[in-house]
């Protein structure tokens, strides 16, 4: 799960377009969206589209959008759930 | 003296109920929606989301995109009622022919007659050569409040002695982009929108054209359905996407139409919402409205009915305002069968057949872009509103981007005689902005901003120093964005859209991210007319602004795009591709002094005409313009030269003027912008009271304390003094 998560600070980096981020600045429990990073809406949206692109984990909807994207951790685990679910 | 009043002399109308003002009323009585799955185009997933789309087909003399058959239905009915032909037309969309340029690239069209309709501005100009409009033609793009942005113009114009007679409106169609731009950012709500609801998911994409023909007089005409009596303006300077949370630009616009019309909220009979059924529109709009209204009247929004049809959505629900001021009726929130508690308004439940003397109608917009209006009833008393005139500026600060670098490399380059033609490298244009506030910010944006920030600086503003107003003029808008957004489209079968892409899409969104920098929360409009896109924007500036207000900001700049340029604009292909533009810090006055730029004159040409006698007339005739100005810089686009130069013959024979011409998109390159970039030359060549040697062709030449007189001229002939 570690090196999953890694994986997907690389990614948020990556479709982020974060010049001035490394993968160690971004928490890996702490709150993903909001001032620190500076990422808002539109960049969770960004990153559902890369979810499903790269993994196949579909994120229909606002409300589901908000618990998945609390922190990377959570992000992990419901790409982890889903894609095993879906494809494994 | 009384003041001019804008009357409502006709209305017109194509929404989902069908063609004409008696589809649209049967359908606000029924109170059924009339939205249903999408079938126009097919979609990649099933069942298709719900939509607001036109149903019967379109008729139309020749082949023309959606949008424009749509404005011309609704234009021509917008007539018929009186015997008035427009003598200045005003256009908010953010589609233009879009559905139409979004099938040629897919399938690979590179022949630019294809996409000679791409433009939001090629609207508005279809209707200016169709119903042979003669005079200003102003296309306005701020989301999802541009037919809102457009009346407002219109209302201007009509005050400010412009205009006598103004068909103003709004326009859009259906078209991929949208509808997979709204899904992208989960905002379409599956079941239909649902407006203030409980349950509501999202709002529901539409099309649509509606028109108003207003008609200055100082009583009501014979006939007038409805009294235009104020709009506000507020841009909220907050979120690319989302609504202040505290909904402190939707109060602010709602605010400024009251003020504007001289009314209370307490005046207020109806309030017709923007309300899209997203849950924080609806939210944002319900706390703006609680804080104004202490009891709010009957109120409810017809989305549910129409659905969203975006750029046109104000001028659809201006019209239908009118119609239930005329008619007596307040219409039903159709779509919400659970109000939202937490909204704390109760939305009409059913129509009600009742006279309404006044309505607020709301439009909030992508970039925060906020606009409200307020019409009645014609035969209401109207409190004085005085002579209200177009503004001219003093000039306080001045920046460019050309091929030759900043404002400073141009302005040396020009001065010896170089060309500027080419594309500014960003990256090597210092600016003070950080990495962070320019990520997800393609070419376009990024130019507007360091733009701006070069500008304030050279009017000596604080960095923190906020303009009163921001006036953006653009061509072809956001062309990277658009272009990218497309491909990911097409290449993943219509599997995945960017949000980020289709939000940094629509033409405001520049403008948007400088007033989210600046924090610049006064009007903040997007003029797209094509090469005289600059021109609308200081020409709009000089509507809505009047003396005493704060310095404004007055950007116009366009972006060269390698694929589509040379589809859309085959002027562009001239020298390699050149793109750049150029801001202005401008403070309003009635009579300026010291440098300054007067917008003297815009109007669209029909074929056949110069249009340089009107041009003469209201530059105060030849023997004023022989005076006043040393120099001419003239805009003659490629894709219009040879109209161009025989309106410059024109103008050179009927005036003898013997001074300087500079045909300046030889130097500046091709691209739409070029025109500001120009006037930012004139303003140097002011300043320093010499004209470059290579320029007037004898040496240094002392301008004598002349101006220079910066012309548009081809499908429309544009005049800016540039003067001291």
């Amino acid at each position: 799960m570690e090196e999953f998560i890694e994986e997907l600070k690389r990614k948020i980096i990556d479709t982020l377009e974060l010049a001035d981020v490394q993968p160690e600045d971004i928490p890996t429990d702490g709150a993903l969206i909001g001032d620190e990073l500076g990422l808002d809406s539109i960049d969770v949206l960004e990153l559902v589209m890369m979810i499903e692109k790269d993994y196949g984990v579909k994120i229909e909807n606002r409300e589901v959008g908000v618990q998945v994207f609390r922190s990377v951790r959570s992000l992990a685990v419901y790409i982890d759930e889903h894609c095993r679910r879906t494809q494994r | 003296m009384k003041g001019i009043r804008a009357f409502v002399c006709g209305a017109g109308i194509v929404d989902a109920a069908g063609i004409g003002l008696e589809k649209t009323w049967a359908a606000l009585r029924s109170e059924n929606s009339c939205l249903k799955p999408l079938s126009i185009f097919t979609v990649s997933h099933a069942p298709a989301l719900p939509a607001g789309e036109i149903c019967e087909a379109l008729p139309s003399k020749e082949t023309v995109p959606r949008t424009h058959s749509m404005a011309l239905l609704a234009a021509c009915e917008t007539l018929s009622a009186s015997r008035l032909l427009p003598e200045a037309i005003v256009l908010g969309g953010t589609t233009g022919g879009i559905s139409t340029t979004e099938t040629l690239i897919r399938s690979g069209e590179t022949e630019p007659e294809k996409y000679r309709y791409h433009a939001l501005g090629s609207v508005a100009t279809y209707l200016a050569r169709v119903l042979k409009c003669q005079g200003p033609v102003i296309s306005v793009s701020t989301a999802c409040s541009s037919g809102t942005v457009a009346l407002k113009i219109a209302l201007e114009m009509i005050r400010r002695g412009r205009a006598r007679v103004v068909l103003a409106g709004g326009a859009d169609a259906l078209s991929r982009m949208t509808y997979y731009g709204f899904h992208s950012l989960q905002l379409i709500d599956p079941a239909g929108a649902r407006p203030l609801d409980l349950h509501r998911r999202g709002l529901t994409v539409a099309e649509g054209a509606a028109f108003l023909l207003l008609v200055a007089a100082e009583e009501p005409p014979e006939g007038a359905l409805a009294e235009l009596v104020g709009s506000g303006l507020s841009c909220d300077a907050h979120h690319p996407a989302a609504p202040h949370p505290e909904g402190a630009g939707a109060r602010a616009a709602m605010r400024k139409a009251l003020a504007d019309a001289g009314m209370t909220a307490e005046e207020i009979d109806y309030i017709n919402l923007h309300s899209t059924g997203t849950v924080d529109n609806d939210r944002v709009e319900a706390k703006a409205i609680r804080d104004l209204f202490r009891d709010p009247p009957p109120l409810s929004s017809i989305k549910g009915i129409f659905g969203h049809t975006l750029g046109a959505a104000g001028a659809i629900e201006a019209v239908a305002s009118v119609l239930c001021i005329a008619r007596g009726y307040i219409p039903s929130n159709v779509g919400c069968t659970v109000p939202d508690p937490g909204l704390g308004l109760q939305p009409v439940p059913r129509g009600q057949s009742r006279r309404i003397g006044s309505v607020l109608s709301n439009s909030f917009g992508f970039g925060g872009n906020n606009a409200a209006l307020i019409l009645a009833d014609p035969s209401r008393r109207s409190g004085d509103m005085g002579q209200k005139k177009m503004m001219q500026f003093s000039v306080l600060g001045t920046a460019c981007l050309t091929g030759a670098g900043s404002t400073a490399e141009t302005f040396e380059m020009f001065l010896r005689g170089e060309a500027l033609y080419g594309r500014p490298d960003l990256a090597t244009i210092r600016t003070d902005l950080s990495a962070g506030s320019l990520r997800r910010l393609r070419r376009l944006p990024r130019m507007t901003l360091i733009l701006a920030q070069a500008a304030q600086k050279t009017a000596g503003m604080a960095e923190t120093a906020s303009p009163g107003g921001i006036f953006f003029g653009t061509g072809w808008g956001p062309l990277t964005e658009t272009s990218d957004f497309l491909e990911q489209l097409f290449a993943s079968e219509e599997q995945f859209a960017s949000p980020t892409d289709f939000v940094g899409s629509v033409h405001n969104a520049p403008a948007s991210q400088t007033a989210i920098r600046l924090k610049a929360t006064g009007p903040n409009i997007t003029a797209t007319g094509g090469d005289y896109s600059f021109e609308q924007a200081l020409f709009c500036a000089a509507l809505v602004t009047q003396e005493g207000d704060d310095p404004i900001l007055v950007i116009g700049a366009d972006e060269h795009h390698d694929l589509l340029s040379p589809r859309l604009d085959p002027s562009s292909v001239a020298g390699g591709g050149a793109d750049g533009g150029a801001a202005f810090i401008l403070k309003p006055h009635t009579f300026a002094t010291g440098l300054r730029m007067v917008p003297a004159f815009l109007s669209y040409i029909p074929e056949g005409e110069d249009g340089i006698v009107p041009l003469i007339e209201a530059l105060g005739g030849p023997e004023r313009i022989c005076d006043r100005f040393g120099a001419v810089f003239a805009g003659i686009s490629a894709t219009t030269r040879s109209r161009g130069e025989a309106c410059m013959e024109g103008f050179l024979r009927r005036t003898g003027f013997t001074g300087v011409i500079f045909d300046y998109r030889r130097t500046t390159g091709e691209f739409a912008g070029a025109s500001a970039v120009a006037a930012a030359l004139a303003v140097d060549v002011l300043s320093r009271g010499v004209l470059p040697p290579r320029l007037s062709g004898k040496g240094k030449a002392a301008l004598d304390g002349k101006g220079i007189l910066l012309l548009g001229l081809g499908e429309y002939v544009t005049a800016v003094e540039v003067i001291r």
